[in-house]
């Protein structure tokens, strides 16, 4: 049953290739790819379609999806135009990858559990502890690296909205100004003294000033 | 090289080519077609038009069998459709049903 094909180097397949054992493809298949067993295709190997098999190595090319109950091992070399997605994935170096890669094994699953993942942590902030509880150690090492952009970004939302807060005591005097001048006049107010506001009040005040004693 | 094999368990449904040599143990569905010689070993079942240098037949084949040197059902082997080789022989207790051209 566990018996191992091959694919010889001067040999083509149109058409699709499925069954049990491990399969060694020197050659080139245009068609889909889907064995029990490993799949390896050769440094002269080609395959158009999508390859099912519990561990897939790579080291010639591939045009289509990867899909490994076990692994996918791009080796150097070896280059995928594709989709590869498996428990463990690995490229090495001199591999090369076009395409979304996902150490999580069912491709169905993941989009569902990442959907429920991100809410849960952006609600919790910066409570790394209830991210971790909730989903197993390997997508959470994924998915952490996320939620601390989003932190930062909120985080530099506040800062920005904060200041302005803070500044409505200087803008007061001038309370008609619209708002992206506000934003403008917030730095030149922390550096103290503001030279443009005082002017700004001063020019029209002293002129209507003088006006009056002159008068 | 090795040559092509496809294994007990595997199958195959489209067009298989090749330039070495090929041998079946698995299913082809399809067309098989190789510059060298192509065995269907036993338990191998093709149904697909076979054209090698030399096939030999061990396993089951539907469909016809050309080659330019030879074509061998070995014991146990079936093959039903024609064949067309300069040289042909039937194993005893092979089993063949079709038409035989050798190019006479």
């Amino acid at each position: 049953m566990a018996q191992s094909s091959v694919i010889g180097s001067d040999t083509v397949v149109r058409g699709n290739v499925q069954g049990q054992g491990s399969l060694e493809i020197l050659g080139r298949v245009e068609g889909d790819v889907d064995v029990t067993g490993d799949v390896v295709i050769g440094e002269a190997g080609a395959v158009l379609g999508s390859i099912d098999g519990a561990k897939i190595s790579v080291h010639g090319a591939v045009q289509g999806d990867l899909r490994g109950k076990e692994a996918v091992l791009v080796e150097r070399g070896g280059k995928v135009v594709g989709d590869l997605s498996a428990p463990r994935i690995g490229i090495a170096e001199g591999g090369l990858v076009r395409g979304h890669v996902r150490t999580d094994g069912e491709p169905a699953a993941a989009p569902v559990r990442r959907a429920a993942a991100s809410p849960a942590v952006r609600s919790a902030s910066a409570s790394t502890g209830g991210g971790v509880g909730a989903f197993p150690p390997k997508p959470v090492a994924k998915v952490e690296p996320r939620p601390s952009p989003v932190a930062t970004v909120s985080a530099s939302v506040g800062a920005t909205v904060s200041p302005g807060f803070a500044d409505d005591d200087v803008p007061e005097s001038e309370s008609p100004t619209p708002r992206p001048k506000v934003e403008e006049r917030e730095k030149p107010v922390g550096r103290r003294p503001p030279p443009p506001v005082l002017p700004s009040l001063g020019k029209g005040a002293k002129a209507k000033k003088k006006k009056d004693r002159d008068s | 090289m090795s040559g092509t094999v496809i294994g007990e368990g595997l199958s195959i449904e489209g067009e298989l080519t090749s330039e070495e040599e090929v041998i079946i143990h698995g299913n082809v569905r399809g067309k098989v077609t190789s510059s060298d010689a192509v065995s269907i070993a036993a338990g191998g079942i093709v149904q697909a038009d076979i054209a090698g240098h030399s096939v030999s037949i061990a396993g089951q084949v539907t469909g016809d069998v050309s080659a330019p040197d030879r074509v061998d059902i070995q014991a146990g082997g079936r093959l039903v459709g024609d064949v067309k080789a300069s040289r042909f022989t039937i194993a005893d207790g092979a089993s063949f049903k079709g038409a035989v051209d050798m190019e006479v």
